[in-house]
Order: C-alpha cells, then sequence, then structure tokens
C-alpha cells in the first residue's frame, strides 16, 4: 500500500457526513422568506432544480479534488488548470463568497437570537451580528475553531421530525410546479438566490484525498449527499409553505420557526430557533477559517500584500487574516438585509463554479495523463452544462448585488494589476481618476449652487450643505489624486 | 517627509471614508431609506443609473485611498 492510499482512511458513510455538515448551515433558515416570495410554492420545484444543478457541479469538484489534493479548493484547481489571472480570480470570487456567507450568517444568527428576546429596538439586528464576529473573531484569533461543530445526525433528526410532523399535522395541497413561462422564470430566480444552500457540498471534494476507493465513493457520497439535500429542503420548503400562509413568510426572518409553533407548539418552536442559531455559529466560524486560508493562498502567492500572511506570536493563528475578513463581515452584516447579502454570496459563488467546470475541461486537454481517481460522467457534456447553466443563472440575480459584485471583482482586477503591470502605474492611473473626479465634482457644487437645472432636485434648505459636502470632496479628491500621481516608486 | 506622511494618512482615510459613505448613500437610494428618492426627486426607472456611478465613484475613492494608506504602512 503506497503512502496516498493509506492516507484514504474515510468510507462512503464518512463521505456523506462530510458533504452534509459543509452543507447544512443557516441558509435554509434565512433563505427561505425571500425565495418564497419570488416563486411562491414552486419553491419546492426551485430546491430540486438547484440541488441537480449543483449537482453537476460537485462532480467538477470531485474530478479536481481527487487529482490535486491541495489546500485551497477552487484556487488550487483553478491555478493548475489556467494559472495567471483565471486563477486569481476563482480565488477572489471563493473569497467574496465566503466574506457574504458570513455576513449571512451573523444576521441569521441575531435574527433568531431576537425570537428569545423580543425586543422592538431599531438596528437591533444589524448589532448583534456585528457582535458576534467580534466575539467568534477574538475566539478565532486565540485558536478556538471547534464552536459551532454542527453533529449533523442532530440536524436531520430535526428537520425529518419537522417534515414528519408537518406531514402528521395535515398540509394543505398546491401546485409545486411552474405552468406558465412567467412562473418558469420565477423558478429560475429561486434557485439563484438559493444557490448556496448546496454548495457546502464541496466538503466531499476536499476531502477527496482521504476518501477510500474515491472512484467509487465520491460520487456516491454526492449523489447520496444531493438526494438528501433535495428531500429534506423540499421538505422543509413544503411544509412551511404548506402549514403558514405567504403573506406570513414574506415578511418572517425566520419562517421555519413559525411553521414549527404551528405544528410542534413553542417546543417545536424553540427547537428550530436553536437549531438555527447553531446553524449559524457553524457557518460563521467556518467562513472565518476558510476566509483566512483563501487571503493566505492568495498573499503567499503575491496577489494581496505580506503583512497578511503573519501569525499571532503568542496564539500561532493567522490573525491578521481573521481581522482583515472580519471587517468585511461587518461591513455587509450591518446592512442586515439578508436579501441582499444571499445574492451576492450567490453571484460570486455561481460565477465560481462556471470555473470550476472550466478548469476540468482545460485540465483534461492539458494534462490527459493526469492521474484522476475519479472522472465526470458523461464528459464533456456534464461540465459545459455546468457552465451554461452557471451563467444563466447571474441574469436572475437581484440587480443591487449584481453590481457589488461586479465592483468587488473590479477591485480584484486592480489588485491582479498591481502584480502584474507594475504597481506605479496603476497608482498613477487611480490618481489621475481621482484627480478628474475632483474636478467633476467641483463642477456639480458650482451647478448646485448657481441653480442650473439638474436630473435630480436637491431640497432649497439642502443646496448650501450639498454645497458644502461637495467642495469638501472635490478638495479631497484633487488633493489625494496629486498625490498618488507624485508619489515615488 | 513627515508632514506627507501625515498628509498622506488624512488624504487617505478621508478617501476611505468618503468612498464608503457613497456606497452607503447608494444603498440607502436603492431601499428608499428616509424616503431618499423622493426627496431628491428621483424616478425608480433612473435608480439603477445613479447606483452604477455611486458604485463606481465609491469604489475608485476607496482604492485611491487604499494606495495612500498603502503608502504610509510602507514607510513606517
Amino acid at each position: 500500500m503506497n503512502k496516498k492510499e493509506a492516507e484514504r482512511k474515510l468510507g462512503l458513510f464518512d463521505a456523506v457526513m462530510m458533504g452534509l455538515g459543509g452543507a447544512i448551515g443557516i441558509e435554509i433558515f434565512v433563505l427561505l422568506n425571500h425565495a418564497t416570495v419570488i416563486a411562491g410554492p414552486t419553491i419546492v420545484s426551485a430546491l430540486f432544480l438547484c440541488g441537480i444543478i449543483n449537482l453537476l457541479t460537485m462532480l467538477s469538484f470531485s474530478e479536481l479534488g481527487a487529482a490535486i489534493p491541495e489546500v485551497g479548493g477552487e484556487y488550487s484547481y483553478a491555478k493548475a488548470a489556467f494559472g495567471g489571472f483565471l486563477a486569481f480570480l476563482t480565488g477572489w470570487l471563493r473569497w467574496i463568497s465566503n466574506v457574504f456567507g458570513a455576513a449571512l450568517a451573523a444576521i441569521g444568527f441575531a435574527v433568531h437570537v431576537l425570537f428569545f428576546i423580543p425586543l422592538d429596538v431599531p438596528l437591533l439586528v444589524p448589532l448583534m451580528a456585528a457582535i458576534i464576529i467580534v466575539i467568534l473573531t477574538f475566539l478565532s484569533v486565540r485558536g478556538i475553531h471547534q464552536i459551532g461543530t454542527v453533529i449533523v445526525i442532530a440536524f436531520l433528526a430535526v428537520f425529518i421530525v419537522f417534515i414528519v410532523g408537518g406531514f402528521l399535522h395535515g398540509l394543505e395541497p398546491k401546485t409545486l410546479y411552474p405552468s406558465t413561462i412567467g412562473e418558469a422564470s420565477n423558478v429560475f430566480a429561486a434557485v439563484a438566490y438559493t444557490f448556496i444552500m448546496f454548495l457546502g457540498m464541496r466538503s466531499i471534494a476536499a476531502g477527496g484525498p482521504k476518501i477510500r476507493n474515491p472512484g467509487k465513493n465520491i460520487p456516491r457520497a454526492i449523489l447520496i449527499s444531493v438526494v438528501i439535500l433535495i428531500v429534506l429542503y423540499s421538505g422543509i420548503a413544503y411544509v412551511t409553505i404548506s402549514v403558514v400562509p405567504l403573506e406570513d413568510i414574506a415578511v418572517s426572518s425566520i419562517p421555519i420557526t413559525l411553521a414549527a409553533k404551528k405544528i410542534l407548539g413553542d417546543t417545536g418552536a424553540m427547537i428550530l430557533t436553536v437549531a438555527g442559531i447553531i446553524a449559524a455559529l457553524s457557518s460563521l466560524s467556518t467562513a472565518m477559517m476558510v476566509q483566512s486560508s483563501i487571503v493566505r493562498g492568495l498573499s503567499r502567492d503575491g496577489y494581496f500584500p505580506k503583512f497578511l500572511l503573519s501569525t499571532h506570536k503568542r496564539f500561532k493563528t493567522p490573525h491578521v487574516s481573521i481581522i482583515f475578513g472580519s471587517i468585511f463581515y461587518i461591513l455587509f452584516a450591518i446592512t442586515g438585509v439578508i436579501e441582499f447579502v444571499g445574492y451576492v454570496a450567490g453571484f460570486a459563488s455561481i460565477l465560481g463554479f462556471a470555473f470550476v467546470n472550466l478548469a476540468v475541461i482545460r485540465l483534461r486537454m492539458k494534462r490527459p495523463r493526469m492521474e484522476r481517481a475519479f472522472k465526470v460522467p458523461l464528459y464533456p457534456y456534464t461540465p459545459i452544462v455546468g457552465i451554461l447553466v452557471s451563467l444563466m443563472l447571474l441574469i436572475f440575480i437581484e440587480r443591487s448585488a449584481f453590481l457589488l459584485g461586479s465592483g468587488f471583482i473590479v477591485l480584484g482586477l486592480v489588485a491582479y494589476h498591481l502584480k502584474m503591470v507594475g504597481y506605479q502605474r496603476i497608482r498613477i492611473a487611480f490618481g489621475g481618476m481621482s484627480l478628474g473626479m475632483g474636478g467633476f465634482t467641483a463642477l456639480l457644487a458650482y451647478i448646485i449652487k448657481t441653480g442650473f437645472v439638474l436630473p435630480i432636485s436637491v431640497p432649497p434648505q439642502l443646496t448650501d450643505m450639498f454645497f458644502y459636502v461637495l467642495v469638501f470632496v472635490s478638495v479631497i479628491f484633487i488633493i489625494a489624486g496629486i498625490l498618488n500621481i507624485t508619489s515615488k516608486a | 517627509m513627515k508632514i506627507r506622511k501625515i498628509i498622506v494618512t488624512f488624504f487617505g482615510i478621508m478617501q476611505e471614508v468618503i468612498g464608503i459613505a457613497t456606497i452607503s448613500f447608494a444603498y440607502m437610494l436603492y431601499y428608499n431609506f428616509l424616503g431618499v428618492q423622493v426627496s431628491l426627486n428621483i424616478p425608480e426607472q433612473h435608480v439603477p443609473f445613479y447606483l452604477l456611478l455611486l458604485f463606481i465613484f465609491g469604489f475608485i475613492s476607496i482604492i485611491s485611498g487604499f494606495f495612500l494608506l498603502h503608502e504610509r504602512i510602507e514607510s513606517r
């Protein structure tokens, strides 16, 4: 037995548990209400379709995970397949997806905790989300990672009790599949929104090097996990929409808890809420670890500043990269808007999935003799369909989330070109842009002051304030532009 | 050089703050928080255009500020 074979200790059951443990998180608890608003009762079809679409890419993940047993997931695969910009972009998208996933978990934690503390205080959700991020950051820096270790079996038991309880309670029959083009479009929109519910299954691919008989066990584990997740999520969605009126689901942040209360009473509601809290802590804790490893990987390859690689002298943890990510978590968690954060996480993941499928095709062409313990079935159709479906789903991402996600990609482009084109050139270019924007802002201030016709109308009492703010911004931009242009290499 | 360090730090921080404030304002506009769309008389169909402008402005501000702050960190 060679060394590689000796390391393969996990069987099929372990692999399935790995996939379920990675996938079952806060998403099902917090994304269901808006998904139901989008698709209505056809949310059940949307979750089924979402599972099937995820399955396509999970097969690609598995081939790559078994062939490239390295830490870093998508980034390592894209690095082996393309290198250069596409590798960086894939790592960057994974990072964005993680940051927004963590923000979603923090908001999810807050809305579930508030079930026990029914206070009507404004901004309580963003505040609690920020507090839990700070606490978990502190614990992660001290090297305590296993805060939300999810007992998968317990989660499955809770969900099964919920679903069976729902069926015994009696459910109102609904039409679960779309009958018009408009409804079909809504189903796809819900798929784009709920896409991240299945993402964690990639843990199976990440654990590929440890799985016995990978050629058989990996596809089986993925298939079993997908079937379990589809049944579980669709069952939860079906029970929820059947016992809670759609208009109540639309305005509730904890629709599953509402349903549990109707089916199992206060005890049921409490159990589901506690499960939501544990899922949120687990998702947040995992996202923190993954985010830190992506940032360190990108820093090691020179895309990010080297100081992000620093480790804590006493706790030996990557404290700088952990804190770096936490700043972004807080920034987006304090929006308190679950839909928006969920959409951006979905946007980055969907785009990242397209690159993973592309990496499979590229590696098959570039390194056909590479050792592959598992191969994607029906190649090349499976990864091609995976790419096309991923790109199609992007159409359904909400506009503001799409814009912010694209903005992040632009930031990534800058970071990449800093390495490739040279720091100084980029800096001068941004200095020039800053200068130009300073001039434009000064012109805008002048127009507002002189009362020229504008497409927006500034209230008269605010004209002076707008004028002074714009003059201030203009001065800052002009001087900042000059400082960037005149900097020494 | 000490004066340049102070200036660079100040303007770097200011650009970061302006960038974040601009993006926050874009969200306020999108969600019509405090009735911003009504008070600025912005029709709903024009909102995506203003969002795009504000996002570009905000991101350029953040990146430009980052360069200044990076100069400050590197010069330590």
